[in-house]
């Protein structure tokens, strides 16, 4: 099925340019929805789009604005939705689905025109295996991978044409407060370094070694689901997987780590990867590029002793 | 409170195997509950117990997942009172919307709920979007990523985990909420509730899927190339292996 028109829904300014920019290279029909007033609208008329909507948010959350968007979707005959893979972005994308009675392709690798059909990858299986993915109906709804698109190297005229939804939202759950959450400043999708903590180190004051090892290294600290999720060492924010962060570094040093295959998705696009583990039978030494089998607590302080 | 938990039955994924042809074998992949959920059913128990509730667990899938005594008494032996199953064969239920569907149609039937619980994903497909589909088709409330649930009369207070801050939510029922996996530690079941696990009824649902189409065609599914890695494993922790593993670094990086 063609799309001729593409929606672009995102609540962050740098996922609208990315999306709008990658959805200009499927179609020149973009029409961007942002969560705000007519200023923050304005604020983006050069991300590409054709036309920008603003669906005021002062008394409400946007996912109250669901079925507005859905409204404005079906005025095309076909279309297709982007948004981000954030978890807001994935519970618009399920209602909208939903309303255009469609799927939705979570968390794409990759977006591309064959023969008319837009054809999309996703992980599945905890990493086992790539499915390639196409709808069958007149709309489809995509959350997309971060930085699937690339750089963003296009200049776009400033669209003149702004408007307000034309429906009202429609609230289902009432917000009664909300947290900023102190932010770690670790941002593992874009280091060059990490350091990679598994389960096999036993307490959570060894954290400390790893650290210095980071620190000599230049590198971020990141870990398996297990640390982050049932020890609560480090916050949910650094686990490094599929279902976590997707890292790229040039250097990824795993200690500890047995290797997981959902864990091994989220680092097989790291440039060299080094591994220590007490286990030789470790799945992580087949994806490493230099293992040693052996024990953290002795290899990494003699480590840290030549590289000071 | 009348809660239900949705759990669906996956195929273990170390027991996958690959074929020749890239594609994966499932063949001789034993069933389990999706991982995921059983974080559902754990936060579905205590949710129970606190509103001295009823709850039963409700899987949709084909025959094969869903036939076998074993699953259905590991579901059981988790904590719900009754298990309530769709199963048809002439569905793959391999977009989250047809799930869906199917889920909505299921509930339909029951006479009535409060609360669905679903997990955050499958652990085989890891949409993320059944429990939010499920809720916009039934048009009541849902919330996903939902990291902690505190009953207040007849309505919920949910707090949901962003990326960037936690909202907390006033939640009317009915409504479907999706839990992340660190929302509990699924426990581990007594032997007691094993034994008790066997006598729990078992309720295979009449209920047409004829809705339930899929709309997503999947194309191909193929294991990745795997990236070229070099594998230099040497074995031992001493003086040597240290020093071999700094000339390492130090071509690659220093």
């Amino acid at each position: 099925m063609p799309f001729q028109s593409i929606f672009v829904i995102s609540e962050k300014k740098e996922s609208l340019y990315e999306l709008c920019f990658g959805a200009r290279k499927l179609s020149d029909q973009v029409t961007a929805v942002i969560f705000g007033d007519r200023t923050a609208a304005e604020n983006v008329a050069d991300c590409g789009a054709k036309c920008v909507l603003y669906c005021p948010t002062e008394s409400c959350i946007p996912e109250d604005y669901c079925k507005a968007i859905a409204s404005e979707v079906k005025k095309s005959p076909c279309a297709l939705v982007l948004l981000n893979n954030s978890v807001r972005s994935r519970c618009i994308a399920g209602k909208l689905g939903a309303y255009l009675d469609t799927a939705v392709i979570t968390c794409a690798s990759e977006i591309v025109a064959d023969n008319g059909d837009i054809v999309c990858k996703r992980t599945v299986y905890g990493g086992a295996a790539i499915s390639s993915q196409a709808f069958t109906g007149s709309y489809g709804v995509i959350t997309v991978g971060n930085g699937i698109f690339g750089d963003i190297d296009a200049k776009y005229p400033v669209t003149e044409k702004i408007e307000q939804i034309s429906e009202k939202p429609e609230c289902t759950v009432k917000i009664i407060a909300r947290n900023e959450k102190k932010s770690g400043g670790t941002n593992l999708a874009a280091a060059k370094r990490i350091v990679d903590v598994g389960r096999g180190l036993a307490s959570e004051e060894d954290l400390d070694m790893c650290n210095q090892l980071a620190s000599l290294l230049d590198a971020e600290v990141g870990c398996s689901r297990p640390v982050a999720e049932n020890n609560k060492w480090m916050p949910i924010s650094n686990y490094i997987g599929l279902t976590g962060t997707t890292v790229k570094p040039d250097l990824l040093f795993a200690l500890g780590v047995s290797g997981q295959v959902q864990h091994i998705a989220g680092i097989n696009k790291s440039k060299v990867i080094v591994a220590i583990n007490k286990d030789k039978n470790a799945p992580i030494f087949k994806n490493a590029d230099f293992g040693i089998v052996g024990d953290i607590y002795k290899i990494v302080p003699a480590l840290i002793k030549k590289l000071s | 409170m009348k809660i239900i938990v949705c759990c669906k039955i996956v195929p273990d994924e170390q027991e996958i195997g690959v074929l020749p042809s890239k594609e994966l074998d499932l063949s001789k992949a034993s069933w389990k509950i999706s991982q995921y959920d059983l974080n559902a059913i754990e936060a579905a128990k205590k949710l129970s117990s606190e509103t001295s509730g009823f709850l039963t667990a409700l899987s949709v899938g084909r025959s094969s997942a869903l036939e076998g005594t074993k699953i259905r008494k590991d579901i059981l032996s988790r904590g719900p009172e009754e298990l309530a199953l769709v199963i048809d064969d002439t569905h793959m239920f391999s977009d989250s919307l047809e799930t869906a569907k199917a889920i909505a149609a299921a509930l339909k039937s029951t006479d009535g709920f409060d609360v669905v619980l679903c997990g955050t994903g499958s652990g085989d497909l890891y949409s993320q979007e059944v429990g939010i589909q499920v809720g916009a088709l039934l048009d009541i409330p849902t919330v996903n990523n939902v990291t902690d649930i505190r009953p207040n009369g007849n309505i919920l207070e949910v707090e949901r985990t962003l990326e960037d801050g936690i909202e907390v939510l006033e939640v009317t029922l009915p409504a479907v909420l999706s839990v992340t996996s660190d929302i509990n530690v699924p426990s581990v079941p007594a032997m007691k509730e094993i034994m008790r696990a066997g006598k729990k009824p078992v309720h295979v649902l009449e209920v047409p899927l004829t809705d339930a189409l899929p709309s997503i065609n999947n194309l191909s599914q193929q294991v990745p190339d795997q990236q070229e890695r070099r594998m230099i494993i040497i074995e031992g922790d001493d003086e040597e292996a240290v020093e071999s593993l700094y000339q390492f670094l130090k071509k690659e990086i220093l």
